[in-house]
């Protein structure tokens, strides 16, 4: 046993160096969620289009979060690690998001009336942007989720393929693949 | 195209130098590659420069590469609908423990002490354990763990027990101190060892017990062994002095700090074993 070293009380004044080391930060699951709950939530809302939807998404992530933290490195990125844990979710949930629960409650039509009309007065904006909406919600889940993430969130594809759990060529598939579809169905109407 | 897309600077294939020259068709297969990587961002600016000198001279991309364009700005509407101040709902969450810890010196090393509102919850051999082994155990047991230094949002009663501990582990080690006065937070622990450890902490200053005399005490005489177990994860050791119990022949038994520590303490305590 190494010999006795002065032992020096922990006072009120002296907490802070009381620590022989520089203590290293860990951030607990409230600090992790504080900080990157709001972006989660708005994944949800860009997956589900519509915000009872992007409730659940979300209370259903946050909850298996919770329960996963304490498996979870000290160390561990825990922004891509929430994104694949949403998007696992979402992807086995394909009952609840396979279809926007009605037209009259999504996202766009909660903020843009139906009636606005464009520049040349024909054509009802609102309505067209109702169904590009429905059609991204109707795409495949993955390629859904892709997309949202490439033109939505502003990630990487590396970052995109480790919340997939995919390839990052895949994953620009898929991205790709989205917009040539939405190109496909609505090229004669814009 | 896919490669011209994929494909590092320095690196490009000679085709994408001469889609720009590439004269009008109907339809262009450039558009099928480019025009969705357009709209993904995928595009490097030189690729960007490309594509639009192209467009200059294949009337089918232009007319693709303004519906694209039309069709990113409806996208850019849809996307924005979600950028409204919308907060994510509330959780309802089980409440977990939070455990504040700090280090200090003492005699029998370097001590890391952790605590609770509730009270005084670890005292661990720093030597045996880093900082990361401690925060992951302390995890195991389902309780978030924050440097009592590092953050101020630790609670006063927390505070006040990490520095009352402090404070009557300098006195007992100074030889002023012969029995803790400070809360204890048993946490989620098991029945059974709360009352092998319960019992351990009635045993006082100067006097050791055996394994054995714990077990009758705690009404199960037959869990000798089991009350070592109990003891060897005693979460508070020194301040629910597990060293006072000893084996019933005499000899020291075990310590999870070493046994010299174990000797150091009960020496302290005027108790010679040998």
């Amino acid at each position: 046993m190494k010999a006795a070293a002065a032992f020096e009380p922990v006072t009120a004044g002296s907490m802070a160096s009381a620590a022989v080391l520089e203590p290293v930060a860990y951030p607990t699951f409230d600090d992790a969620l504080a900080r990157h709950g709001a972006e989660i939530y708005r994944y949800a809302l860009h997956l589900t289009r519509n915000r009872p939807d992007a409730d659940d998404l979300y209370q259903e992530t946050a909850l298996k979060a919770y329960r996963a933290w304490d498996r979870l490195p000290c160390d561990a990125n825990h922004r891509a690690w929430l994104y694949r844990i949403a998007t696992n979710t979402f992807l086995s949930d394909k009952r609840k998001t396979s279809r926007l629960r009605s037209l009259d409650a999504s996202i766009t039509a909660e903020s843009i009336p139906a009636t606005s009309q464009d520049n040349d007065g024909r054509l009802d904006a609102g309505t067209l942007l109702r169904e590009v909406e429905a059609f991204i919600v109707d795409l495949p889940p993955k390629q859904r989720a892709a997309f949202v993430q490439r033109k939505y969130l502003d990630m990487n594809y590396q970052e995109i393929a480790a919340a997939l759990g995919s390839s990052e060529a895949a994953a620009r598939r898929s991205v790709h693949e989205a917009l040539r579809k939405l190109r496909d169905r609505f090229g004669d109407r814009i | 195209m896919n490669d011209l897309v994929n494909a590092a600077p320095g690196r490009r294939p000679p085709l994408l130098e001469v889609i720009a020259e590439r004269r009008d068709t109907d339809p262009c297969d450039v558009a099928c590659e480019a025009m969705p990587a357009h709209v993904a961002g995928d595009l490097t600016s030189r690729d960007e420069t490309w594509l639009h000198e192209h467009t200059r001279v294949c009337t089918y991309c232009a007319n693709e590469l303004r519906r694209y364009d039309k069709l990113d700005a409806l996208l850019s509407t849809i996307g924005g609908t979600c950028d409204q101040a919308w907060s994510p709902p509330p959780l309802a969450l089980p409440r977990r423990a939070h455990v504040w810890y700090t280090r200090v010196d003492s005699p029998i090393g370097e001590l890391i002490l952790a605590a609770t509102a509730e009270g005084l919850r670890e005292v661990d051999f720093a030597k045996e354990s880093s900082d990361e082994a401690f925060v992951a155990r302390m995890r195991q047991v389902g309780a978030d763990v924050s440097h009592a230094a590092r953050s101020d949002d630790a609670e006063p009663a927390v505070r006040q027990h990490l520095e009352r501990a402090a404070r009557e582990l300098e006195e007992y080690f100074g030889g002023r101190r012969s029995r803790f006065d400070i809360p204890l937070d048993w946490g989620p622990m098991p029945p059974f060892q709360r009352a092998v450890l319960e019992a351990t902490a009635a045993v006082p200053f100067g006097h050791v017990d055996t394994y054995a005399g714990i077990a009758r005490r705690i009404g199960k005489p037959k869990a000798t062994r089991a009350v070592g177990n109990a003891l060897g994860r005693n979460p508070i050791p020194v301040i629910v002095p597990c060293h006072r119990v000893i084996r019933s022949d005499a000899t020291l038994g075990g310590y999870t700090g070493g046994l010299g520590i174990k000797q150091h303490l009960l020496r302290h305590e005027g108790v010679t074993i040998s």
